[in-house]
C-alpha cells in the first residue's frame, strides 16, 4: 500500500507538470479565441464543482449560484477599477466616498470577492437551510434573485443597471486555470476529510447522520458558504475575463447552466464537472458551425439557423436523463486507484496465462 | 440480464449521437476548409457581426440583421471585392458576446464588425476587438459608456444623453411644460439612462423643483397603478417614461385609463407594433427616434425604404433595420476612403467621418465615435405613429 502511495504522488506530480507545460505551451502558442474559451473553460470548472460541493455532495438542491457570483464579480470589479474610471463612469450619482479612491491588485480582490460571497452565503444560509429539497430551491432562486435586485437599485455602489466598464483585463491561462487547480485541489481535501463524509451522510440520509451524531445545520451552512466562497471566486473570474459587468448577467437562468454542467457531468463527482463544465463550453463554440449556412455534400443548401446549438444541447440533456441518469461520471472520480487497479488485474490476468 | 441491455441500448444511443454530432462537426469542418482555401486568394472581405439572435434580446437583433442582410444583397462589392457577412449569435448572453468577437476576429479573420443591439453586449464585445485592433461599429447601443476608452468603437445611433436632451428641450420648447414626473425602469440601463439625461436638461431650464416625481419599476411587471396613482397626485405637466416597449405599453394605455391626460414622453424603444396595439386610441403620447418613413431624411432613406418594402414586404420598416443598413454601407464607405481593407486603416477612415449620408439621417461620428444626428419626434394618433418634429444636434 505504500507503495502505490508514492506511485500515486509520483504520479500527481507528473500530472500537474504536464498540465504546467501546457499551460505554459498555450499561453505562447493559442490563438486568443483559443485561450478564451479555455479561461471560461476554467470559470465553470469551478462554478460546476463548486455547486456539485452544495448539490452532489452535501444533497441540498440549492439555486442561488448565480447570485453569489454576482457579489463576487461586483465586489472583484469595485476594488480593482481605476479611480479615474470610476469618476467617468458612475455618472449618474457619484460612487460612495469610501470606495472612490480604492484600487487593489488582482488577486486579493478576487480572494476578497470569495471572502464577500462566502459572508453572504452564510446569511443567507442560516435562514434557508432551515428548508429542505425544493422549498430550499425556490428560496435560495428567491435569494439570488434579491441581491441582483438589490444590486440593481444600490446606484451609487454598483451604478445600477449601467454596469461597469474599464476593470483592468486579465488574459493569462495561469491565473485562470491555477485557482481552477487549487479549487479542485482544496475541494478535493474536504470532501476527503471529516467534514466530507459528515457531507456525504446528510446526503444520504439525513436522520441516520443526525443519529451518528453529525451536526446536520451547521454542516449545511458550512457546505453552503464554501460553495459561496468558490462562486464568488468564479464571479471576480468572470469581472476580469469579459472587463465589464452588469446585473443582467446574474439572471437565474445563468444559474441553470451551471446545473448542466453538473447534472451532465454527475451529480456528486468532481472531475466529472470539470470534464463535462470543460466539454460544454469547447461544443458551444464548435457547434457554431450548425448555426452557418453551409451545403451538405453539395446537394443541400442548408441556411444558417440560430438557436441550432441550443437544441443539439436539449436533445443531449433529454438523453442523459432519460437513459443515463447518473451523467458522465456519476458518483465515481477519475482517480489513480482506479487505473492502477486495472494495470494491477490486466498484469495478473497475463500472469496467469 | 436486464443491466446488460440496458447498458448495450445506452451504448447505441450514445453512439447514435456521436456519430450525429460527428456528422455535424464534418460538414462544418468540410464547409471551414473551403473558405481557408479562399482565403489566400483574398477575393473577399469579411464583416463580421455579432447581435442576439437567441435569448431575452434577440427581437431587436433580429431586426437589425435584417437590415444588414438588406444592405449586403444592394452594395455586395467593395475595392472590387465581394464582401461576405459572417453573422454569428451572442445568446444575448456578455461571455458568448465576447466570445463571438473573438472567434470572429481570430477564426474568421473578418476586417470590420458590426454588432451589437444591447449596450451590455456591446461592452463585452468592445475591449476583444480594441486588443486585436479591429474596428466595431456599433447599430443601437445607446449607453455613453460603450465607446468609453474605446478608439476602435464607433456607433451610428445617437446617445442616452442626447436623446433625454431631445425630449426634454420638446417637452419645455413645444409643449410647454414646466413640471415633469420620470418613470423608469430601474433594471434597464437605457431607461435609467434616458431618465438621468431628461432629468438633469429639464432641471436646468425649469429649476431644481420641476422634477415633481421620480417612480422606479422592474423589467416584466403588469401593474403599474401604484407608481402612476404617485405621479398623478404629483399633477405634473408632461410624463417621461423611456423602456421597453411590452411594459410601456401597458403603462401608457393604464395611465390614460386613470385619467391621466397630460403628454406622455418615451424614447426610441416605442417604435413597435406592440406598443402601438397598446396605444391605438390614446393621443398626446411622443417619443424620439432615428428616422421616418414620412419625411425621408436622406436620398437614401427613400432608397432603403422602397428595397425594404420589396425584400420584407409583410413587415413593418423600423428604426433597427435602418440602423443596421447604415452601419454596413458605413463600413464600405470607410473601406472605399481608407481604400483598403486593412483594420486599421478603416479604423481612421470611420473616426474621420463627416457628413455620411446614411438611411437614419446625416451622420458625423465625433472624438468618441458616436453619432450626432438628427433626431425625430413622432407621436401615435389615429392607431398610427405620425411624423412630428425634428430635432437638429447642436
Amino acid at each position: 500500500m505504500d507503495d502505490r502511495k508514492n506511485i500515486k504522488f509520483i504520479l500527481n506530480i507528473v500530472l500537474l507538470l504536464i498540465i504546467g507545460i501546457f499551460l505554459w505551451w498555450g499561453q505562447d502558442n493559442l490563438s486568443a479565441f483559443y485561450i478564451r474559451i479555455l479561461n471560461l473553460s476554467a470559470i465553470f470548472a469551478i462554478l460546476g464543482i463548486s455547486m456539485n460541493l452544495v448539490l452532489g455532495f452535501t444533497g441540498m438542491f440549492s439555486l442561488g449560484h448565480s447570485g453569489f457570483m454576482c457579489i463576487g464579480a461586483y465586489v472583484a470589479a469595485i476594488l480593482t477599477m481605476s479611480p479615474a474610471s470610476k469618476e467617468i463612469i458612475y455618472f449618474m450619482e457619484p460612487i460612495v466616498p469610501v470606495l472612490a479612491k480604492v484600487q487593489w491588485p488582482i488577486l486579493p480582490a478576487i480572494i476578497a470577492a470569495g471572502i464577500v460571497a462566502a459572508i453572504f452565503g452564510f446569511l443567507i444560509g442560516i435562514p434557508a437551510l432551515r428548508l429542505r429539497d425544493d422549498y430550499l430551491a425556490i428560496a435560495t432562486l428567491g435569494f439570488a434573485e434579491i441581491i441582483r435586485i438589490v444590486v440593481t437599485n444600490t446606484i451609487s455602489i454598483t451604478n445600477g443597471s449601467l454596469g461597469l466598464k474599464n476593470i483592468p483585463s486579465v488574459k493569462s491561462l495561469w491565473v485562470y486555470w491555477g485557482i481552477a487547480i487549487i479549487t479542485i485541489i482544496i475541494l478535493k481535501k474536504i470532501i476527503n476529510s471529516n467534514w466530507g463524509y459528515a457531507f456525504k451522510a446528510i446526503r444520504d440520509n439525513e436522520i441516520a447522520a443526525e443519529a451518528m451524531g453529525v451536526n446536520i445545520f451547521s454542516h449545511k451552512v458550512l457546505s453552503f458558504t464554501i460553495g459561496a466562497f468558490f462562486a464568488g471566486i468564479a464571479g471576480a473570474l468572470m469581472a476580469f475575463l469579459i472587463t465589464s459587468v452588469d446585473p443582467t448577467m446574474f439572471r437565474f437562468t445563468f444559474t441553470f447552466q451551471i446545473l448542466l454542467i453538473v447534472v451532465l457531468g454527475g451529480m456528486g463527482s468532481l472531475t466529472g464537472s470539470v470534464i463535462s463544465a470543460v466539454i460544454i463550453t469547447i461544443l458551444m463554440e464548435v457547434l457554431r458551425v450548425v448555426e452557418q449556412p453551409f451545403d451538405l455534400f453539395g446537394l443541400l443548401q442548408i441556411p444558417g439557423l440560430p438557436g441550432m446549438r441550443m437544441v443539439i444541447f436539449a436533445i443531449g440533456l433529454l438523453l442523459v436523463i432519460l437513459f443515463y441518469r447518473q451523467g458522465l461520471m456519476g458518483t465515481r472520480e477519475f482517480n489513480w486507484d482506479y487505473l492502477l487497479d486495472k494495470i494491477h488485474s490486466f498484469k495478473k490476468r497475463g500472469a496467469s496465462m | 440480464m436486464l443491466s446488460i441491455k440496458r447498458r448495450r441500448y445506452v451504448t447505441i444511443v450514445a453512439l447514435i449521437v456521436a456519430l450525429s454530432m460527428l456528422a455535424v462537426g464534418c460538414g462544418g469542418a468540410a464547409d471551414k476548409g473551403a473558405d481557408s482555401d479562399k482565403e489566400p486568394a483574398a477575393d473577399v472581405i469579411k464583416i463580421g457581426v455579432y447581435e442576439p439572435l437567441t435569448g431575452t434580446n434577440a427581437a431587436g437583433g433580429q431586426m437589425t440583421v435584417e437590415g444588414i442582410k438588406l444592405a449586403n444583397q444592394l452594395y455586395p462589392e467593395v475595392l472590387g471585392k465581394k464582401v461576405e457577412l459572417v453573422v454569428v449569435d451572442n445568446k444575448s448572453e456578455k461571455q458568448e458576446a465576447a466570445n463571438a468577437v473573438e472567434r470572429l476576429i481570430s477564426k474568421e479573420k473578418v476586417n470590420v464588425i458590426i454588432g451589437s443591439y444591447g449596450s451590455s453586449l456591446s461592452m463585452a464585445g468592445g475591449p476583444v476587438a480594441l486588443d486585436a485592433k479591429v474596428p466595431v461599429i456599433g447599430c443601437s447601443p445607446t449607453n455613453p459608456a460603450v465607446t468609453l476608452d474605446n478608439d476602435y468603437y464607433f456607433r451610428v445611433c445617437f446617445i442616452d444623453p442626447f436623446q433625454g436632451t431631445v425630449m426634454s428641450n420638446y417637452a419645455t420648447g413645444t409643449l410647454g411644460a414646466k413640471t415633469a414626473a420620470i418613470i423608469q425602469d430601474v433594471q434597464q440601463d437605457y431607461s435609467v439612462g434616458l431618465s438621468s439625461y431628461f432629468e438633469k436638461a429639464f432641471k436646468a431650464t425649469n429649476g431644481d423643483a420641476s422634477i415633481v416625481a421620480k417612480v422606479n419599476y422592474n423589467t416584466g411587471d403588469k401593474d403599474f397603478s401604484a407608481q402612476l396613482t404617485e405621479v398623478k397626485s404629483k399633477n405634473p405637466d408632461v410624463i417621461f417614461a423611456p423602456g421597453n416597449f411590452l411594459e410601456c405599453g401597458i403603462l401608457v394605455a393604464k395611465a390614460r385609463e386613470l385619467g391621466i391626460t397630460v403628454p406622455i414622453l418615451g424614447g426610441d424603444t416605442w417604435e413597435a407594433e406592440e406598443f402601438l396595439n397598446q396605444v391605438t386610441q390614446y393621443k398626446d403620447i411622443y417619443f424620439s427616434t432615428h428616422f421616418t418613413a414620412e419625411e425621408p431624411v436622406t436620398e437614401v432613406s427613400t432608397t432603403f425604404l422602397d428595397e425594404f418594402k420589396k425584400a420584407y414586404p409583410d413587415k413593418e420598416v423600423n428604426a433597427f433595420a435602418a440602423l443596421g443598413f447604415d452601419t454596413y454601407i458605413l463600413a464600405l464607405d470607410a473601406m472605399e476612403k481608407a481604400g483598403s481593407a486593412d483594420s486599421v486603416a478603416i479604423r481612421d477612415a470611420l473616426a474621420a467621418t463627416k457628413d455620411f449620408k446614411g438611411a437614419t439621417g446625416i451622420i458625423t461620428l465625433d472624438e468618441n465615435g458616436d453619432a450626432t444626428k438628427t433626431a425625430v419626434i413622432k407621436k401615435v394618433m389615429d392607431g398610427k405613429f405620425v411624423y412630428e418634429a425634428k430635432v437638429d444636434p447642436k
